[in-house]
């Protein structure tokens, strides 16, 4: 009788469940007929904003495939929010508690709670569930939790947990995510899964540099917020319903995507454009609103150039938010289909920095999302790429002079910028680390976003522009919906380019060695007759008794270089002029170079230089005096530290020393006549 | 009234040429001391480099940032030299303006012994009347602060951006005013040390603050009237400046010559200023006389010669 009565207890449930789940299911939307992604881990999430105490309660159903060979015996989770728990985090004890100049307010910090942990037959396992601290041992860090399950899951086979949480966004946003107000930015919110690579769970600690990385899968999420809010989520909108409390409840639907992050305020101003098929959703603050077309604008370049150069981005919309005033810390960040970007009021027209967060943030919907590297671990993959990226499309769109500042007659290019950051670390670290592995926090920034950037656009201009897109668009088409390593970005680039480019990689990637070519050298002056024995003196007549007499060769006659390839003009010897040009490399960075000469007839000579040994030496006998040489003329290398050395001249140039000097002497007698005028600075700072 | 007194210190700065002359070298030299370990540094670091070519055009982003990178040795030593210079140039100029007040309350041409004598005598005391003059500063400098009371009255303590952007312009406006108005006190206060050889400062002071801001139209007007002839021309030489960006050395040369004609032109106004204030204090001086005003009744003339 009991087995009865139990048996019928679980048909019911079955039942129950069964009926449940397929009324949900029936009102999904589907957006790709075929899956895009492996689609491994999928959620099912009900969130509720209590605005008040900035905290969401979630019910989370994960859905996760065990796409290994292996046989799983637990799970690992991230909950990113702890890391704004307290000060003893790993995110707050490397960060020193500031995040791109943010900090959490006195009663700001933030969590992540999981209060239950059920499978779909009700078994509990928070009794199984434990923080780990993989990283760093640091104990007091609660972002990585591990659920041991009761029961192995065998491959192929799909587990289902139901989640409730409960979490508390930080404030003001910091660190990508939180509340300032009424405006919430709702990013790594809720209880996460790792991804099972190679054997294990890849799922670090959160730390004060790293981003995110995760598995592919289709998130419906219900958000439910005061009804007077504006939504704006991963995804599509695919209904609201009013709530009797005065709240509404928002249904997102999101497909081949690996995280989720949501937005909402009552102030948004909601503006849209289209670009490439891409319906395109603009939240603005009030104050912004009047650059809604500005903001538009750069998102419908990012769209036509990502789309032209690399390949489709696959998705029918994409949405902008603006960040609130005081909210900064969630502006500028890539989340699938959602970005966030980054603009002050009365920011002028020539500083291009809204273009430029919003053509990287959206780039990331490329590198980071839909080709999804390890951020934790190889953060140069996704902000280094976008980087290269981003520099190329504001370099090509807006011009390559002035394209990110034009501003009182000075004018800088995208690349210009990320060259002067990587100037500022050119070799404390190598390129290729792990986000927490860097020096510094600069040289975190120099090797992730900057170096890599400067490294790909010498690349480029090694291989030729036509080739590196071929590359990218390779690269994009092979890895896109997967977990590319870097191995994965050279073996492409080889095989594209038909090369070996190991010895490149090997220095630019897993070294910290520095690029410096110079012209250390350079001199001309008449050519001498030859004297001596054999020249102007004879042996043979010396031995005879006779007397000397002047029977010198031609001049000219050995003047190929003994150290390097040389040139010869056969022209009359009396005016020959013998020239020398000494190059050295000054770092351990190895690269093929091209030497210019130019001499005072209009003469150029073109010389290419392998760079292995330490430097060479080149002669030049030629009717002409040289008048110049110059290492790397057409600025293909923008690896090397220092353009200044890269030229000499043979008569010093003293030109631009004395157009600098009375243009600084200038400044100095005005700013001492009217020191005030600094005062205005303080203005045009609050403009930018 | 204003216009007769810009009148008048155009006509006395007219007259007094070599004075002009005397406050551009010093501004020119002062700038010098500055510039040319700069240049040094420029010269060294360039050498011979091609980029000493470049850069006769337009300003190369790449090398100014590398020069700051590379230049480590140098560039401690110049900022040391750009915060101590200007503070001995703001010294030289208070004396100097002893000379030039001296000048115009003698109301003759430009004598050397008038002007470094007048200089002479002065200074301590105009550093003294500097002196007493901060906390009159510090109290101008404090209407700033009006602004962020009115942002936080109006708006509340989360107002939008753009009222925060307008208002922190017109805190930059308020800031020029104070300084402005900070000057007009000093100038004032100089005049009449001058003209009534005041050895008491604090007299000198109460003096200036009270003709300044008992006649603030007029004061302010004069003063207000020649900074905007001031920022006119200088938005005129910035486009002009700008033509001359070819690499050539002549080029260069008239760009420098147009800049130092800009600076002697910023010292005619500065004069002018001076003279004008002059001006404008006798006439004020004996309209007040008229009216029974107690305010020092003479025009200082045989005053200001007796102390010089």
């Amino acid at each position: 009788m009991k087995r009865f009565h139990f048996i019928f207890l679980l048909f019911l449930i079955f039942s129950c469940t069964a009926l449940a789940q397929q009324s949900t299911l029936e009102n999904r939307p589907v957006l790709f007929s075929q899956p895009l992604s492996p689609r491994i881990a999928g959620y099912d999430i009900r969130v509720r904003l209590d605005t008040e105490k900035r905290l969401l309660h979630g019910k989370e159903i994960l859905h996760w495939r065990n796409d290994s060979k292996d046989v799983i015996r637990d799970l690992q989770f991230h909950l990113y929010l702890n890391a704004f728990r307290n000060s003893e985090s790993t995110f707050m004890k490397e960060s020193g508690g500031v995040s791109r100049g943010n900090k959490i307010d006195k009663d700001g910090w933030g969590f992540s709670k999981i209060n239950s942990v059920t499978l779909p037959n009700g078994e509990e396992l928070i009794k199984n569930m434990e923080f780990i601290h993989p990283d760093d041992d640091n104990e007091h860090d609660k972002t990585v939790v591990r659920i041991e399950l009761n029961k192995p899951l065998p491959p192929g086979k799909t587990i289902d947990l139901n989640i409730d949480f409960t979490a508390k966004l930080p404030s003001p946003p910091f660190a990508r995510t939180g509340a300032q107000k009424e405006y919430f930015f709702a990013g790594q919110w809720f209880p996460k899964i790792g991804v099972y690579q190679d054997g294990g769970w890849n799922c670090h600690q959160f730390h004060a540099n790293s981003e995110f990385f995760a598995d592919y899968g289709n998130y419906n999420v219900w958000i439910t917020v005061p009804n007077k809010n504006i939504v704006g989520a991963t995804g599509l909108e695919v209904n609201v319903k009013q709530n009797d409390d005065g709240t509404a409840t928002h249904y997102y639907h999101a497909e081949d995507v690996h995280d989720f992050a949501w937005t909402t305020s009552p102030e948004f101003k909601e503006f849209t454009g289209e670009a490439q098929g891409v319906k395109i959703r603009l939240l603005m603050q009030p104050d912004h609103a009047y650059q809604a077309e500005r903001h538009l604008a750069a998102a419908k370049v990012a769209l036509d150039y990502f789309h032209k150069w690399y390949g489709t981005y696959p998705f029918p919309n994409l949405t902008i938010v603006d960040p609130r005033r005081g909210a900064a810390g969630s502006g500028g960040m890539e989340y699938p289909t959602l970005i966030t970007a980054g603009t002050a009021y009365g920011i002028p027209k020539g500083l291009r920095m809204v273009e430029m967060v919003i053509i990287h943030e959206f780039g990331h919907n490329y590198w980071y999302h839909l080709i999804a590297s390890n951020e934790f671990e190889e953060p140069w993959m996704d902000e280094g790429i976008n980087s290269y990226s981003e520099s190329q499309i504001i370099d090509d769109y807006y011009g390559p002079a002035g394209s990110a500042i034009d501003l009182f007659g000075i004018k800088m290019n995208d690349l210009q910028v990320h060259r002067m950051r990587y100037l500022t670390a050119p070799d404390v670290d190598k390129m290729v680390e792990t986000s927490w592995g860097f020096y510094s926090g600069n040289s975190y920034g120099t090797n992730s976003y900057s170096k890599p950037a400067v490294v790909l656009t010498t690349l480029q201009n090694y291989l030729g522009k036509e080739k590196m897109l071929q590359v990218m668009h390779a690269y994009f088409e092979r890895w896109k919906f997967k977990h590319p390593k870097t191995q994965d970005f050279i073996d492409v680039v080889d095989q594209v380019s038909g090369r070996n480019l190991d010895w490149y990689f090997n220095q630019a990637f897993f070294s910290n060695a520095e690029l410096d070519y110079s012209v250390d050298r350079v001199s001309t002056r008449k050519l001498a007759e030859d004297k001596g024995f054999d020249y102007n003196l004879s042996v043979e007549k010396e031995l005879a008794g006779k007397d000397s007499t002047s029977d010198s060769t031609a001049a000219g006659s050995g003047d190929l270089d003994s150290t390097a390839g040389a040139s010869t003009d056969s022209t009359e010897e009396s005016s020959l002029y013998v020239s020398r040009v000494n190059i050295r490399r000054l770092g351990d960075f190895i690269f093929p170079v091209e030497l210019q000469v130019v001499f005072d007839n209009g003469d150029t000579l073109r010389e290419n230089w392998d760079g292995k040994n330490l430097w060479k030496k080149y002669r030049y006998v030629k009717p002409a005096k040289l008048v110049s040489a110059t290492v790397d003329p057409d600025y293909k290398i923008p690896l090397d530290i220092n353009y200044t050395n890269n030229s000499k001249m043979v008569k010093k140039p003293k030109m631009g020393v004395n157009k600098l000097a009375i243009r600084f002497l200038f400044w100095m007698q005005f700013l001492m006549d009217q020191p005030e005028f600094l005062n205005l600075f303080s203005g045009l700072k609050r403009g930018a | 009234m204003v216009l007769n007194s810009i009148k008048s210190g155009i006509r006395q700065v007219l007259q007094t040429k070599r004075m002009i002359m005397v406050f551009f070298l010093t501004n020119f030299f002062f700038a010098l001391l500055i510039m040319l370990p700069f240049r040094g540094a420029l010269s060294h670091y360039i050498d011979g480099s091609m980029m000493g070519e470049t850069l006769g055009g337009r300003l190369n982003m790449d090398f100014l940032y590398e020069f700051i990178l590379h230049q480590g040795g140098a560039l401690p030593a110049i900022k040391s030299l750009i915060l101590v210079v200007p503070l001995v140039y703001w010294l030289m100029n208070l004396f100097l303006s002893g000379g030039a007040f001296s000048v115009f309350a003698g109301g003759e041409k430009y004598q050397p012994v008038q002007f470094w004598g007048g200089a002479a005598a002065y200074f301590g005391r105009f550093f003294r009347l500097f002196l007493w003059a901060i906390p009159v500063f510090a109290v101008l400098f404090c209407l700033q602060f009006l602004i962020t009371a009115g942002v936080k009255i109006f708006f509340g303590s989360d107002p939008y951006q753009n009222i925060t952007f307008w208002a922190g312009w017109l805190k930059v406006g308020f800031r020029y005013l104070s300084i402005l108005l900070f000057w007009l006190v000093l100038d004032y206060a100089r005049i009449y040390t001058v003209i009534h050889d005041e050895r008491k400062m604090r007299k000198s002071i109460w003096h200036g603050i009270r003709l300044t801001f008992g006649n603030l139209a007029k004061t302010f007007g004069l003063a207000f009237l020649l900074f905007v002839v001031g920022v006119i021309v200088l938005i005129i030489y910035n486009p002009l400046a700008n033509l001359f960006s070819a690499p050539n050395s002549l080029v260069i040369l008239l760009l420098f010559i147009l800049q130092q004609v800009y600076m002697v032109f910023r010292m005619v106004l500065r004069l002018t200023l001076y003279g004008g204030q002059m001006q404008l204090f006798r006439q004020i001086s004996e309209q007040k006389n008229s009216t029974g005003d107690d305010f020092q009744p003479d025009t200082g003339l045989e005053d200001a010669q007796i102390a010089t």
